[in-house]
């Protein structure tokens, strides 16, 4: 059987994965970074949440989440943020370093949380925006034109309108109006919009359409699908082309930021050097007392192994593949690392309440230096390094937390991987 | 306050009363059924879908055996697009009394039952899902019945014949004087209003319920509620229905049905006819008894669990549970307590409902003068889709869809396909896991009897299948804007929807389904922040 | 590699996600495909009962493979489609062209009666439009050009002293057929690092049989390649290929299509490249390579990349001094076999493979490298620049003939 050496792998290639073997290679170490498939980052509104609410009054959507962060640290030791809180500040930084030089910038709001719009009409607290969706000024605008296209099933202008209506941040005069507009195609994805808007015809086509609704002061909603390129700025030429700014909004998968963030993140790593394995599952690990010696691959083509100094668990929680879970039974599958499952409830009785679900919060219990640890605090594995949605603590659907956890800890895991010495 | 007059008010849309509903109209009787929820509320969507061949009752009571297979030879005539004639299969482990088998292969023979031995290496290589401990297996002309369809397809039948249903509506009063029926009074389950209906007879089909109706006149009727879970899996596990030949127990039947395959079930005495809730431990019991007939029965994904409560009718009071007889009772309140007018129809099974239906209708018509003979085991419930229309619905809809949406719509096809046709928009699979159109779900929202989105779900089946509605709820709540029920609250819409859905999930959260479901709190906590939505 | 028996189970781990949608190159430039999840898991639970439930957008899916590659929950959507369209071609029949476009080594073998001949009227114009007008062949995309004698009639095993190892080469039809040169320039390679080469006459792997659904083909073909495979393997040769379509066929497709045990081949099977590898973490590579100051880009092919292998011939490329290799990271080329060369599914493949020109582009290379002969040729007619397979270049860094245009 084949074995590959690397210094760091990282094992799965979702946000949290991405960001660890980015920092990794920036420490000069050879990075591995291998994955059974692509991680939720895909499925997300391609922003990154921090924190959402105020700890102290969970309907009320906060304002710099860091303050909120620092009292979530302060009162519940065992949330992830506990255990990255020192590098927060600076793993953002690296991010948007990361995105800008591609051409994909992410904006924060000057501290403060973002208050976007959502396809069901309701606006959604968030950190860090791409350009083409951080709406500014949401509440001094005068009209709101909401752009549908008739052959999209997966977004209705009527219902966004609906509800954005009842928010109180709109200016009580803010005209609200539905655009449907007609693509010529018989039906149409979120990728094929996209693909559609970075042709010229396809933008003249909705500015034409468009244009008789706009009034001054308006802005525009679209979709998540201006374009899939980064060297096409849909949103800036349909921005240009109708004199008012246009954004995106968040919406079911497929939705473009998020597919976006990923292309980059892998190109990126590509063009660090990053050696990047596809379509490969790690099924299990060679444990030597508290130490992992080598982890064994299967393809569709062949099993193989590899060993690193370092290893890097970002394989995401149950969606992700991370997790696996028969009836009262949950397991890590790689290291059969130990999951915190909390008092052992699984679920609440309200599938939608701020209280979210226990499942959410399963994970891997880590100490600060991410590794993983018993119910003793004993460090079970020195060399594995455990992100994301890994780890045991977070409620990301209802804390509004996901991707802020998994760029954090990402961040951390590839510094301290590349501070192991050969 | 409305009134109205009818000569019978039909109280329950279940099976007995919708069958009832059509039986008397059909004889020219005017009548009104009245349903506290959707059609189908109670227990006649609750169940397993099988139509007896009589086969699991043969040894037992060849009586109820040959009414079942009497009804069921019915029902495949009458209600073909409502019967999927998968046929059955009845396998005995080697832990299975070899006496009973040949008892069994008897009795049905006696029934008029047709059996025949299979050859268990075939059957093995045709489902390898089935235990290779099989010893003997016999097939038999099982089936599997679509409920919801078939109560509607009544309904349908009835309203032609110019019959009224009202979903929604709780008979909540009786109206009696001088020892007779005058009236009933309904409350509309959704606001709360009040109406009322004059009429000179109610018959009681409510099933589970029964003895609450028959309260409200003041008078008692003993049922045995009895709790039986059903787990859906995602897939055919096999094309056949597949019993264990051993004396009928719990959770010893699979029953495919479309796209998925329903194994159940349990027998639980309750008190309170609403108790629908599967429990974890039901759930548990259940798969360690679905193991011995499937032995890899855990890796397969389960998508929902869902429990219906079993009307049994007890004439005299102690025995419980599986041993109380499964043939129905009809009840002549005018000589049982004196009270003219009210008629009560209880216990029985699905596969039955026919029957009781006419042996209803007989005494009520008998009642009210009219000596109409029974036409309901004759004229077929729809008119079969035509081949045309199936050609032009499958350029439309594709392949399988096009024979989906025939099935689940009957004679409302033709207007879903032109529609279609007209606007192609319209063919968009609004629900990609079982193939519902947004033709079809245009049409159903409008067709004056759909509520919510369960009410939708139900008619369509669309959020019945894989991902349980994540995606189609949304865009079904999008395409229904310009429906005047479906433009407020979607808040409401969408959590109702989505709780309904979380009822079924919950005690199956595992595997597959809990990834599912992390995916949906994703969407729609995540994503649309709907926990919180309108909240500020 | 664990070859899992129950099929159905990998039905019920799709979660519906749509992941696979949102990353299909053809669902993106087209409104006339169904989509990998549609037309795969979703329609998969139908066809349990009804076989026929295949939709007749099945036959635009063109076997990339990169829905199986990004689904998070290891569904092999592209094996479900592949039997879909088998399903479809049983009932509907295919038309004459693809019953001919999927039988390449057919039509190779009757080309190669004049290969010259050949070519040259397989790119005269008016031929082109009537083959277009009548059979639906894009008069637009270049049929690759027949070499004068093939590689098996040209290459001679050279006798090996002590060999490190013994392996047997499948070069496929493309290389057989069109580019001798890479199984030359391979052979020039193992008998400099000591590994013994022989080569043996097999049928064409099926692949393009099975894109065509042309599932009984492919299953007599898929039929005498295990046999004859199991026998070398069994006298204790590797497996070597150089084209990642065979290499994914005979590893992978035989087991997921026909249920056939493929194990030991999959065990025994190896791109070329991983093989060098392999030899180089034993230590046994020579890797005295003399400089070569060029720039190339490097695409990588779907099924290169859905092996679930990264790319061996990256990590030894990187052995060679001075060598800069780009990797373009531009997805699919867009041509997929035969389906680029259908009339009505040209331009889907000319649109996805815009991708691959602007990533070259953009990265300002001139030259560009790659294992599949048949995204050589699309890179080639998109781009107009000179392509060539991994190993020439390596057997050019080793000093050896690389068979490299001078
Ligand atoms: C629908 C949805 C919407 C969301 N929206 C948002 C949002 O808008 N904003 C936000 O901040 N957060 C959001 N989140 C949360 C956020 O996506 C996650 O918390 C975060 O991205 C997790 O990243 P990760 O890298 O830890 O894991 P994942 O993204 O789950 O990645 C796991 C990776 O590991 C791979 N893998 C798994 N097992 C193996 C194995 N054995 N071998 C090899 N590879 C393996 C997987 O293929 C995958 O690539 C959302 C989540 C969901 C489900
Ligand atoms: C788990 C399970 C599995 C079963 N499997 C099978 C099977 O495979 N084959 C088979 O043949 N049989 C089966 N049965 C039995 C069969 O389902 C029932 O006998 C049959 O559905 C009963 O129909 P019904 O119309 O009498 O009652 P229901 O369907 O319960 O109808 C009664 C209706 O009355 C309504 N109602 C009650 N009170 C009021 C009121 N006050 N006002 C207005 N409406 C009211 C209720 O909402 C309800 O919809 C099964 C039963 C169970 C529980
Ligand atoms: S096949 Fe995979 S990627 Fe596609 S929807 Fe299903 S789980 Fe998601
Ligand atoms: S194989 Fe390629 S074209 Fe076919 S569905 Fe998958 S991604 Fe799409």
């Amino acid at each position: 059987m084949m074995n590959k050496k690397t210094d760091v792998l990282v094992i799965g290639a979702g946000l949290s994965g991405m960001m660890a073997a980015a920092r990794a290679a920036q420490s000069g170490k050879k990075v591995t970074l291998l994955t059974k498939g692509m991680g939720t980052l895909s499925l997300t509104s391609g922003c990154i949440d921090l924190w959402g609410y105020e700890v102290d009054n969970p309907k009320q959507p906060c304002g710099s989440p860091f303050a909120q962060i620092q009292k979530v640290v302060e009162q519940n030791p065992s949330h992830p943020y506990a255990k990255v809180y020192d590098v927060l500040k600076e793993s953002l930084t690296f991010f948007q370093g990361i995105c800008d030089k591609d051409g994909l910038t992410y904006r924060d709001n000057g501290g403060e949380n973002w208050l976007l719009p959502t396809a069901v009409g309701t606006l959604r607290p968030t950190y860090l925006a791409p350009t083409s969706m951080a709406v500014k000024d949401l509440n001094k605008v005068k009209q709101i034109v909401v752009a549908g296209f008739d052959e999209l099933k997966d977004f209705y202008p009527e219902v966004l309108v609906t509800n954005l209506k009842k928010s109180k941040l709109l200016r009580p005069d803010c005209e609200l109006t539905v655009a449907h507009l007609k693509s010529g195609w018989k039906k149409l994805y979120a990728t094929s919009l996209a693909h559609r808007l970075e042709q010229p015809e396809g933008q003249r086509e909705v500015i034409r359409q468009l244009k008789p609704l706009i009034k001054p002061g308006a802005i525009v909603l679209f979709p998540p699908a201006l374009g899939e390129r980064r060297d096409i700025d849909v949103a800036g030429l349909i921005s240009k082309g109708l004199g008012c700014p246009v954004y995106e909004v968040t919406n079911l998968p497929p939705a473009l930021p998020g597919q976006r963030l990923q292309d980059l993140f892998l190109k990126y790593l590509k063009n660090q050097g990053v050696t990047v394995i596809l379509s490969s599952t790690v099924t299990g690990a060679q444990v030597a007392g508290n130490r992992c010696s080598h982890v064994t691959a299967e393809g569709a083509g062949k099993t193989f192994t590899i060993s690193a100094q370092t290893y890097i668990l970002a394989t995401g929680s149950f969606v992700g593949g991370g997790f696996d879970s028969k009836p009262g039974q949950i397991e890590e599958t790689i290291f059969g690392l130990p999951i915190n499952t909390g008092d052992g409830k699984w679920a609440s009785g309200e599938f939608l309440s701020l209280k979210g679900h226990p499942f959410n919060r399963f994970g891997i219990d880590v100490n600060d230096r991410l590794q993983p640890v018993d119910g003793q605090s004993k460090v079970i594995l020195e060399n594995v390094l455990v992100t994301g949605a890994n780890l045991a603590g977070s409620e990301f659907s209802i804390e509004k937390c996901g991707n802020g956890v998994a760029l954090a800890s990402g961040f951390k895991a590839g510094k301290l991987a590349g501070e192991v010495s050969r | 306050m409305a009134t109205e007059k009818v000569q019978v008010v039909v109280v329950g849309g279940g099976a007995t009363g919708t069958g009832i509903l059509r039986d008397l109209a059909m004889r020219g009787i005017s009548a009104l059924l009245v349903e506290q929820g959707d059609l189908a509320h109670g227990t006649s969507s609750r169940f397993h879908g099988l139509l007896h061949s009589g086969g699991r009752y043969a040894v037992k009571d060849q009586e109820a055996a040959k009414e079942c297979l009497e009804e069921n030879m019915i029902l495949r005539r009458i209600a073909s697009d409502c019967v999927e004639p998968t046929g059955g299969l009845f396998a005995a482990l080697p832990e299975d009394d070899p006496a009973y088998a040949e008892k069994w292969v008897k009795a049905c023979a006696e029934s008029g039952i047709k059996t025949e031995e299979l050859n268990i290496k075939e059957l093995l290589k045709k489902y390898p899902v089935l235990s290779p401990r099989i010893t003997k297996a016999y097939s038999t002309p099982d089936a599997a019945v679509d409920g919801f369809r078939l109560l509607w397809s009544n309904v349908n039948s009835a309203r032609r014949y110019g019959a009224k249903m009202v979903t929604y509506h709780k008979l909540s009063a009786v109206y009696r004087a001088n020892g007779a029926i005058t009236g009933v009074e309904l409350t509309n389950t959704l606001n709360g209003e009040i109406t009322s209906v004059e009429c000179q007879m109610v018959i009681n089909a409510a099933g589970a319920w029964a003895g609450e109706v028959a309260a409200m006149a003041g008078l008692e009727i003993h049922m045995i509620k009895d709790k039986g879970t059903l787990l859906a899996f995602n897939h055919r596990l096999t094309n056949q229905v597949v019993n264990r030949l051993r004396p009928p127990g719990d959770a010893d039947i699979f029953v495919p049905h479309g796209t998925i395959t329903l194994l159940g079930t349990t027998s639980i005495a309750v008190e309170d006819p609403n108790s629908t809730k599967p429990s974890e431990i039901e759930v548990e019991n259940m798969l360690n008894i679905g193991r011995e007939t499937m032995p890899n029965i855990d890796n397969y994904r389960i998508i929902r669990a869902f429990a219906g409560v079993r009307p049994l009718y007890q004439a005299n009071k102690g025995a419980g549970g599986r041993a109380v007889t499964r043939n129905f009772a009809l009840i002549d309140h005018e000589q049982k307590d004196g009270l003219k007018g009210l008629v009560s129809i209880v216990g029985g099974k699905f596969t039955t409902y026919r029957l009781m239906a006419e042996k209803t209708v007989d005494l009520a018509a008998k009642k009210l003068g009219n000596n109409t003979p029974c036409r309901t085991a004759e004229e077929p419930l729809t008119q079969p889709v035509t081949s045309e229309m199936l050609e032009r619905g499958k350029k439309v809809f594709g392949v399988p869809g096009y024979k989906k949406a025939a099935e689940r719509l009957g004679d409302a096809y033709g207007k879903v396909v032109e529609k279609a046709e007209q606007d192609p928009s319209m063919r968009r699979m609004f629900c990609e896991c079982e193939l519902v159109s947004a033709s079809e779900i245009d049409y159903v929202a409008k067709d004056g009897d759909s509520k919510t989105l369960s009410d939708i779900r139900r008619k369509t089946r669309m959020g019945m299948g894989t991902c349980q509605g994540i995606f189609c709820s949304y865009r079904t709540l999008g395409a229904l804007g310009n429906n005047p029920q479906f433009t407020v609250g979607h808040r409401e819409f969408i959590t109702e929807f989505l709780q309904n859905r979380w009822r079924g999930i919950r005690p199956v959260l595992w595997g597959q389904q809990l990834r599912e479901t992390q995916l949906s709190t994703g969407i729609f906590c995540s994503l649309f922040g709907m926990e919180r939505m309108n909240d500020e | 590699m664990t070859q899992k028996h129950d099929k159905h189970l990998i039905l019920d781990n799709c979660i519906k996600c749509s992941i696979c949608v949102a990353n299909c190159p053809v669902v993106k430039v087209t409104d006339k495909y169904a989509g990998p999840k549609q037309n795969g898991p979703d329609l998969e639970r139908f066809r349990l009962d009804e076989p026929r439930a295949v939709h007749p957008s099945i036959e635009y899916c063109s076997n990339c493979k990169t829905c199986d590659v990004v689904c998070p929950s290891g569904v092999n959507v592209s094996a479900m489609n592949c039997k879909a369209k088998g399903e479809y071609v049983a009932l509907h029949g295919a038309p004459i062209r693809d019953q001919v476009l999927g039988r390449v080594e057919l039509i190779c073998k009757a080309a190669q009666i004049a290969p010259a001949l050949v070519n040259w009227a397989a790119n005269v114009k008016p031929f082109r439009a009537i083959g277009e007008a009548t059979f639906g062949v894009a008069a637009d995309m270049p049929f690759p050009r027949f070499a004068s004698r093939t590689f098996l009639q040209q290459y001679k095993p050279k006798k090996i002293n002590n060999p490190k190892g013994k392996v047997l080469y499948y070069p496929g039809c493309y290389v057989n057929y069109y580019t001798p040169q890479v199984g030359l320039a391979l052979a020039e390679v193992f008998a400099h690092n000591g590994i013994e080469m022989v080569v043996d006459s097999f049928n064409c792997c099926g692949l393009p049989t099975v894109s065509n659904g042309l599932t009984e083909v492919a299953k007599g073909y898929a039929r005498n390649n295990v046999a004859k495979l199991n026998s070398y393997i069994e006298k204790g040769y590797k497996i070597i290929t150089t084209c990642p379509s065979c290499n994914l066929t005979l590893r992978q497709e035989y087991h997921e299509l026909f249920d056939m045990d493929t194990v030991r081949i999959n065990n025994e099977t190896y791109d070329a490249f991983e093989y060098l590898l392999m030899l180089h973490e034993a230590g046994k590579l020579d890797t005295r390579l003399k400089a070569l100051p060029q720039r190339f880009g490097y695409h990588q092919p779907c099924h290169l990349r859905s092996v679930g292998f990264g790319i061996p011939s990256l990590e030894i490329l990187r052995l060679i001094p001075q060598l800069e290799v780009h990797n373009l990271e531009a997805g699919c080329c867009g041509l997929s076999g035969s389906y680029g060369f259908k009339k009505e599914k040209y331009p889907i493949s000319q649109e996805i493979g815009q991708n691959v020109v602007q990533a070259i582009q953009e990265a300002g290379v001139t030259q560009n490298i790659t294992e599949c002969g048949m995204c050589q040729l699309q890179i080639n007619h998109l781009s107009g620049l000179p392509i060539h397979h991994p190993i020439q270049l390596l057997a050019e860094a080793y000093g050896l003939p690389s068979y490299l245009p001078k």
